[in-house]
C-alpha cells in the first residue's frame, strides 16, 4: 500500500484505501466486483503544485489498484485535479457535475467513466435501502 | 445553411440591405483576427485581440434576423446615439474590479467606452430609423438569453454555456455543427466570458474602420478575408453569399458609411487611438494571465473526444465476460437458485401450505431465512399465491430484508415478469428497483420505477424522449425519470392526496443520485402515511447513513428493528454506521449478529456481511481476526475473542 501513497496527492490515500478494500475481497467478490465494474480507469491526477500522478484501477482482470500507468490499454483515461478526485471521493461532488464543469476530462469510453462513481463508493461502507 | 437563406432572402425584400452589409462586418471582424495571427499587415488597425471567435451558429443568426429585420422596418432617418442599453454598468464595474486591471486600463477603457458609444451605433445609422428606444427595446428582447450587456458579439461569449447544456440535456446535436466543438471554449469564469464579449465589441469597431478604409470595392480584399475563415462549410456558404453580396451593394452603402464615418471623425470626440491600442495590450495581457491559470482547461477538445470515441458507441454491448445488460440496463441475472438441502421440500414434514406458513412466520417476526425456505419450497411445489407472482415477490423481498441482495434481485425479477403476465404489472417492481440501486444498477432503476410509474398511473404522461433516455446514460435517465415523478408528486399534492409508494420512488431516485437529504424528505413523508413500515425507516436511516449523519441514522434504524428485531438489513446498517462513525468493535458485533441471524439455516451466509466484517476487523487493527473471517469459520471464534453478539 505504501507503493500506491504519493507526496502530496490526497488522492493518493483515497487510492489507497480502496486498494485495501480490494485487497480484503474474497475470491468470489472480487470476481462479482469485476464482473460488475469490467474495465481498466487510469487516473492522472494533478496536484496544486503542478505534478501530476498517475494511478490505475484495474477492475478487468485483476482487480488491483496500483500506481503508475495502464499496463494495458485502460478503457478511459480520467484526468483531474487531485482537489476533485477527493471531492468525488468523498461524495461532495458526483461525476455528472464535475464533468459538465469541465473539472473531469476523460480520454477513451466517456460512458465508461460513469462507473467510477460506483467505484470510489465501495471504498466507505455504504447503508442499504 | 441558413446562413445563406438569410442573407439572400433579406436581400430579396430590400433594395440595399443593412443586414448583409453587417454580416459582411461580422465576417470580416473574424477574419482580421486571423489575418493577424497569420501576419500583421501594416495597413490594418494595430493590436487586435487575438482570441478566436466562435463560428457564428443559427442561433446568433436568429437573435440577428430579429435585430435587423426590426430595424430594417423602421423609416424614419434621425440617427440615435444614446443607446444606453448597450453600455452595462455592473458588466463594467466587474471588469474593472478584475485583478491587474491598473488605472491607465481604467483611463483607457472609460476613453474606449466613450469611442464605443459613438461607434456601434454605425450600422444602424445607415438604417433609416425612427425611434432608438425601439431599437433598443426590440433589441433587448431578442438577446433574453444574455442577460447583461446585450450586443451580438457577446451572445456569442455566451454561446458555450448555451450548447453544454442542450448537448447533455436531450441529444440535440445533430443539428449543430460539429466545430463548435472543436473550437476553445472558455468558460469557466464569468469574467473571461465578458472579456471576450468586450474584446469583440472592440474587433467590430475595427471591422468598422477597415470597411471605411478599403471604401473602394476591392474585390481581391474581400475575397481574401474569406479565404482566411476558418470553417469550412461556412467558408463555402459565406464565400458565395459575401462576395456577391459585397459587390452589389457595396458602393451606396459604402457612400453612406464614408459619410457616417466622417462625420464621426470630425465630432468633438476623436477616437485617441494609442490608448484604445494601449488598452488593447492590456487587456490581452490579462485575458492571457487568466487563461493561463485555468488548468489548460480544453471543453471543446474535451466534447469531440468524448464525442469520437465514447458518445459514438454507447450502443456497443458491454464487454464480454462482465455482467450483461439488455438495452435498458437491466441486468441479465439468471435463474433463481434454489437452495438445495431445503428441509421444508419433504411433503411428510411440511404441511399443506408453505406459502401460508410462509406468511405466518413473517407476520410473527420469525426468522427471515427461515421464511425464505418456505416460500422456495412453496415455489417449488407450485404453491405460488396470487396470480402465480405472490410467492416470488415475496420471496425476493424476504431475500432482499436477509441481506442477500443477489438472490432477492433474481426472485424479484421473476416475479415482476410474471405479474407482468398475469396482468397485474407494476407488482414488485419498486422493491426490484429498490434492490437495482443497492447494487449500483442505477439505470435498471431508473427503467424499473418508470415501468412501475406507467402500471400505476396510466393516466400520467410519460415522453417518449423519457424511455429513450433509458437506452443511454444513467445520468440522462436519472434527470428524465425525476422529472416525472416529481411531476406526479406535484400533481398529488395540488388534489391534498400524498402517496407513499410516489414518495418512495421519488426517494430512491434521489438516493441514486446521492442527493440523500432530498431522499430523507421523501422517506420522512411516506413514513408520516405508513409509520409502522419498518423498511421504510430503514430506508429513512440509510439515506441518513450515507448523507453523512450516521449519528442521527441510528436512532432510525432502532425504530425499524423494534418494529421488527429479525431485520437482518437494518442490523447490518447499524454496523455501517457505527463503522463510519468509528465504534469499530460495535460495527463488528452487529455484523456479527446479523451473521448469527442468518445462520438458522444451510445456506450460504450473505458475502457482503463477512466482507464489511473483515473490514471493521481491519479498521480495529486486528487483521488476525479479519483473516479469520471468511464464509467457513464458525461464528464462535469470534465470540471468543470478547464479541458480544
Amino acid at each position: 500500500m505504501s507503493t500506491i501513497k504519493a507526496e502530496g496527492f490526497k488522492g493518493s490515500e483515497t487510492l489507497a484505501a480502496l486498494a485495501a478494500v480490494f485487497d480484503s475481497y474474497s475470491d468470489e467478490e472480487k470476481k462479482a466486483q469485476i464482473k460488475k465494474t469490467n474495465g481498466i480507469f487510469e487516473i492522472r491526477l494533478k496536484n496544486a503544485n503542478g505534478e501530476e500522478g498517475i494511478w490505475t484501477i484495474d477492475l478487468k482482470t485483476t482487480g488491483s489498484v496500483y500506481k503508475g500507468e495502464s499496463k494495458s490499454k485502460p478503457n478511459v483515461t480520467i484526468l483531474m485535479s487531485d482537489e476533485t478526485f477527493q471531492q468525488l471521493a468523498t461524495g461532495k461532488l458526483d461525476g455528472q457535475k464535475a464533468f459538465m464543469t469541465g473539472k473531469l476530462k476523460t480520454k477513451g469510453n466517456m460512458m465508461f467513466a460513469t462507473k467510477l462513481d460506483g467505484v470510489l463508493k465501495s471504498a466507505k461502507a455504504k447503508a442499504k435501502l | 445553411m441558413s446562413l445563406q437563406g438569410l442573407v439572400s432572402g433579406a436581400e430579396c425584400a430590400v433594395p440595399f440591405n443593412p443586414l448583409s452589409q453587417v454580416l459582411k462586418h461580422t465576417d470580416g471582424d473574424r477574419s482580421i483576427q486571423q489575418d493577424r495571427i497569420a501576419g500583421p499587415s501594416g495597413s490594418r488597425l494595430q493590436h487586435l485581440p487575438s482570441t478566436t471567435a466562435a463560428p457564428g451558429s443559427e442561433r446568433d443568426l436568429a437573435l440577428a434576423r430579429q435585430f435587423f429585420d426590426n430595424n430594417g422596418q423602421a423609416s424614419s432617418s434621425t440617427p440615435n446615439f444614446a443607446i444606453p442599453r448597450h453600455i452595462a454598468p455592473p458588466d463594467m464595474s466587474r471588469f474593472m474590479n478584475a485583478p491587474g486591471a491598473s488605472s491607465e486600463l481604467m483611463a483607457a477603457w472609460a476613453e474606449s467606452q466613450h469611442k464605443q458609444q459613438l461607434h456601434m451605433p454605425g450600422p444602424t445609422l445607415q438604417v433609416p430609423q425612427s425611434s432608438g428606444s425601439a431599437w433598443a427595446g426590440e433589441f433587448g428582447s431578442g438577446m433574453q438569453v444574455v442577460a447583461p450587456g446585450p450586443s451580438v458579439q457577446q451572445s456569442m461569449a455566451q454561446q458555450p454555456n448555451f450548447y453544454q447544456s442542450s448537448y447533455m440535456g436531450s441529444r440535440m446535436y445533430g443539428g449543430i455543427p460539429m466545430n463548435m466543438f472543436s473550437t476553445p471554449m472558455n468558460m469557466t469564469t464569468t469574467a473571461v466570458d465578458k472579456g471576450k464579449g468586450k474584446s469583440r465589441e472592440i474587433d467590430f469597431e475595427a471591422a468598422f474602420a477597415e470597411v471605411t478604409q478599403s471604401l473602394g470595392p476591392s474585390e481581391a480584399e474581400m475575397a481574401r478575408i474569406v479565404e482566411l475563415d476558418d470553417t469550412a462549410d461556412l467558408q463555402e456558404a459565406m464565400s458565395g453569399v459575401s462576395l456577391e453580396s459585397i459587390v452589389d451593394s457595396q458602393p451606396p452603402v459604402g457612400a453612406d458609411f464614408k459619410t457616417v464615418w466622417d462625420q464621426l471623425q470630425n465630432s468633438d470626440m476623436p477616437p485617441p487611438v494609442e490608448d484604445v491600442a494601449k488598452w488593447e495590450a492590456e487587456f490581452n495581457q490579462l485575458m492571457n494571465s487568466q487563461r493561463s491559470s485555468d488548468l489548460d482547461f480544453d471543453y471543446g477538445a474535451m466534447m469531440q473526444g468524448a464525442w469520437e470515441s465514447g458518445l459514438g458507441n454507447w450502443g456497443e454491448p458491454a464487454l464480454e465476460s462482465g455482467t450483461k445488460f439488455n438495452e435498458e440496463g437491466l441486468p441479465v441475472l439468471g435463474e433463481y437458485e434454489f437452495d438445495a438441502g431445503n428441509q421444508h421440500l419433504d411433503p411428510s414434514t411440511s404441511t399443506q401450505s408453505p406459502l401460508e406458513d410462509a406468511k405466518r412466520l413473517l407476520e410473527q417476526n420469525g426468522s427471515l431465512t427461515e421464511a425464505a425456505l418456505l416460500l422456495e419450497a412453496a415455489i417449488q411445489r407450485n404453491d405460488l399465491g396470487k396470480g402465480g407472482y405472490e410467492a416470488w415477490i415475496l420471496l425476493g423481498e424476504v431475500r432482499s430484508m436477509d441481506e442477500r441482495e443477489e438472490q432477492g434481485m433474481r426472485a424479484l425479477t421473476e416475479g415482476v415478469r410474471r405479474a407482468e403476465e398475469a396482468g397485474a404489472a407494476g407488482e414488485g417492481m419498486l422493491s426490484l428497483a429498490i434492490s437495482f440501486t443497492n447494487e449500483s444498477y442505477e439505470r435498471a432503476s431508473h427503467t424499473m420505477l418508470l415501468r412501475w410509474l406507467k402500471a400505476r398511473f396510466p393516466d400520467h404522461p410519460i415522453p417518449a424522449e423519457a424511455w429513450e433516455s433509458l437506452t443511454q446514460s444513467s445520468w440522462h435517465s436519472h434527470d428524465r425519470v425525476t422529472e416525472i415523478f416529481i411531476n406526479l408528486a406535484r400533481e398529488q399534492h395540488s388534489k391534498g392526496v400524498l402517496d407513499p409508494e410516489v414518495q418512495v420512488g421519488l426517494g430512491v431516485l434521489f438516493y441514486t443520485n446521492n442527493e440523500y437529504d432530498r431522499a430523507k424528505d421523501c422517506f420522512e413523508a411516506a413514513l408520516s402515511v405508513r409509520p409502522a413500515d419498518f423498511m421504510l425507516w430503514n430506508r429513512l436511516g440509510s439515506s441518513l447513513s450515507n448523507g453523512n449523519h450516521p449519528e442521527a441514522a441510528l436512532g432510525v434504524y432502532r425504530e425499524a428493528l423494534n418494529l421488527r428485531p429479525t431485520y437482518t438489513r437494518a442490523i447490518y446498517n447499524v454496523g455501517v454506521a457505527c463503522l463510519n462513525i468509528g465504534a469499530h468493535k460495535e460495527a463488528a458485533e452487529h455484523f456479527l449478529t446479523a451473521l448469527a441471524m442468518q445462520d438458522s439455516s444451510a445456506g450460504p451466509k450473505s458475502e457482503q456481511l463477512w466482507f464489511t466484517l473483515r473490514r471493521a476487523f481491519q479498521a480495529m487493527d486486528r487483521q488476525d481476526l479479519a483473516d479469520k473471517a471468511t464464509a467457513n469459520t464458525d461464528l464462535d471464534v469470534f465470540r471468543g475473542e470478547g464479541f458480544d453478539y
